[in-house]
Order: C-alpha cells, then structure tokens, then sequence
C-alpha cells in the first residue's frame, strides 16, 4: 500500500509533468504566424492522433500472442463500430455498439 | 451561456461522460487496492485527470516498481499531450492566458477528440463549450473514481469490454476524418509507428511516436506528390 505521503509525492511529480505537456505548446504557439509547412502539418495531428489510438489500443500483441482468439474479437469488433461510425457518426452509439459486440464476441468466439 | 450552447457542449460529452464512468469505477477500485482513498481518488482523478496514466499507477505500484520508476513509465505515456496542445493553437488564438491555461489542462484523448473535431468542423465552436465539455467529462471521470475507491473490491467488473468502449470512440473519431490520400498517409503511418514501438518494446511512447511520424510522412507525401497542398 502507498503511504499518503508517497501518494502525495507521485500527485505532485506526474501533474508538474502532465501540465506542461498540456499547456506549453498551446501558451507558446497561439496567436503566433506559423510557417505554411508547419500549419499543414498542425492540421494532420487528428488523423495521426487518432490513428495512434486506434492501433495503441487494437494492436495488443501481448494478449494476442497468448490467446488468438483475441484477435478475431478485437478487430471484428472494431469493423462493427467503423460501420455504425460511418453510417451514424454518433460517439455514442459507437461506444454502445463497440461495448456490446466486444462483450458479445468474447462469449461465443 | 444560453441553454442551447449548453445542451450542445453537454450532448457532445454525454458519450464521453458515459464511457468514463465505465472506466472509471474499476479505475478507482484498482487505486483502492494501492491505498488511495476516495477522497484522494477524487482528488487525484480531478486534477491529474489521465485515464491511461492513472491505470498505470496501481499496475505499476503492485508490480513492484518505485515511485521515481512509476512517474517516468507514467510521463512517457503523457508525451503524446505535447500534439494535442498543438492541436489546438490555432483555433485559441484569440483568448485570454486564463482561459487557454484553463481549457488545455483539462484536455484527454476523449475530450481532445470530439473538441478539435468540433473547432474543426468550422461551425463556430467556441471555448466556452469546449471548456464545459471538459469539466463535464473531468467531473465524471473523478467521481466515478471515487466511487470506485468507495466500492474497493466489492465489485468485479469486465474492464477489457468497458475499455472498448473508448476505442470505440476513437475509431469513431477517426472514420470522421476527410477522406483523402492525405489523410490515409498520415493514419497508416501513425498505426505503422504504433504497431513498430510496440514489437520494440517501446509501448509507452507508442502513440507519441506513431502520431509524430504520422504527421511527418503526410508533410512529405504532400510535398513529393502535390496532394492536397493549397
């Protein structure tokens, strides 16, 4: 068990850290003209963002390596929820849709 | 703030509310197990507010891993924040210090997401909303944190299917984005980075690195190819 001092500690360290992380860059480069090379590439950082995500997420090698039964609910799953995505675009029904089939998948597959 | 703007910020978090206090209860449970109470939950959750980094502590903790290991393993995984803040510039130009300092640092992956497709979408977001869908959402993650600790080990739940929940949502975000070569460049590369880090072993930079490399091929294949450059 931690402490509450060492708790206290681990609070302070990871929020100097995170909050720089989540306000420098937006403090320092707001309002300021940007060259055109870097703005295009400011407008690629949602695709790539959530790309990332994406695959950090599905591409779980670990679980895969030991149970490739995995593999087919992961990405099965994740099919479903790129049809309600395009057909709805609504964040809720995907996280609904995704939770269920996942839930589902796991019980038969 | 009129009743419309608030109905749209909170409609816009409501799929995010939900999906944190899904995750968020086992969250506080797990944090229950290494000591933390519900009130320093809430705290904790509130402020530091990092549905990836604070399932890493109790994981790490249990595992044997210091203090000073568990805020490195933790800080790498937060590098990825370093985008989403530049993400966000040019759409909070003209705001004030308080106001940007008070928006950024409540910014997640989910709430980075649905607020950046929102100023993107060119219908007038503005930081108001975007600064309640935050605090809506931040809220959420933070009680249902505490209810977690509250609960300890009372309650079992399936986290893998909770947690697919959120990638769901990211999936969704991601199917949002314009459909053009460009863009099918940068999220196969950033996957391709992801998938690379991962097999090295380098999974806590995984989004960080995959999303800058990403971000790097779609400059040079706009360059090399004249796609989509103005």
């Amino acid at each position: 068990m931690m402490s509450p001092s060492q708790i206290a500690v681990l609070w302070a360290a990871l929020l100097v850290v995170m909050l720089a992380c989540r306000t420098l860059p937006l403090v320092l480069l707001r309002g300021r003209s940007l060259p055109a090379r870097v703005e295009r590439a400011i407008g690629m950082i949602p695709a790539a963002a959530f790309s990332a995500l994406v695959a950090n997420d599905l591409l779980q090698f670990d679980t895969f390596a030991s149970d490739p039964r995995r593999v087919l609910v992961v990405f099965a799953s994740a099919g479903v929820v790129c049809v309600v995505a395009r057909r709805s675009g609504s964040l809720l029904w995907c996280a609904l849709t995704g939770m269920g089939v996942y839930a589902l998948l796991g019980l038969v597959v | 703030m009129d009743a419309q703007k608030m109905g749209q910020a909170m409609g816009l978090a409501a799929p995010v509310m939900l999906a944190y206090v899904s995750i968020g209860i086992p969250c506080g449970v797990m944090e229950a197990q290494v000591g933390f109470t519900p009130l320093t939950a809430f705290l904790f959750s509130g402020t530091y507010y990092s549905g990836a980094g604070q399932f890493m502590v109790p994981n790490l903790w249990m595992a044997g891993a210091s203090l000073f290991s568990i805020v490195l393993s933790v800080s790498f995984v937060t590098t990825r924040q370093l985008l989403y803040s530049t993400a966000f510039a040019p759409y909070l130009a003209g705001e004030g210090r308080m106001r940007t300092l008070g928006f950024a640092a409540l910014v997640t992956d989910e709430t980075f997401g649905v607020n950046l497709d929102r100023y993107a979408s060119g219908e007038g977001w503005d930081s108001t909303r975007a600064i309640v869908v935050n605090v809506a959402c931040m809220l959420s993650w933070a009680l249902a944190n505490a209810l977690g600790a509250a609960l300890g080990s009372v309650v079992d739940m399936p986290i893998d299917v909770l947690s697919f929940g959120m990638t769901a949502i990211f999936i969704c975000l991601l199917m949002g984005q314009p459909a053009s070569r460009t863009t099918a460049v940068v999220a196969g590369c950033a996957a391709a980075g992801v998938a690379l880090c991962k097999l090295l072993g380098w999974g806590g930079v995984s989004i960080f690195v995959g999303a800058v490399l990403g971000v790097v091929c779609g400059v040079l294949f706009e360059e090399g190819t004249g796609h989509d450059v103005a």
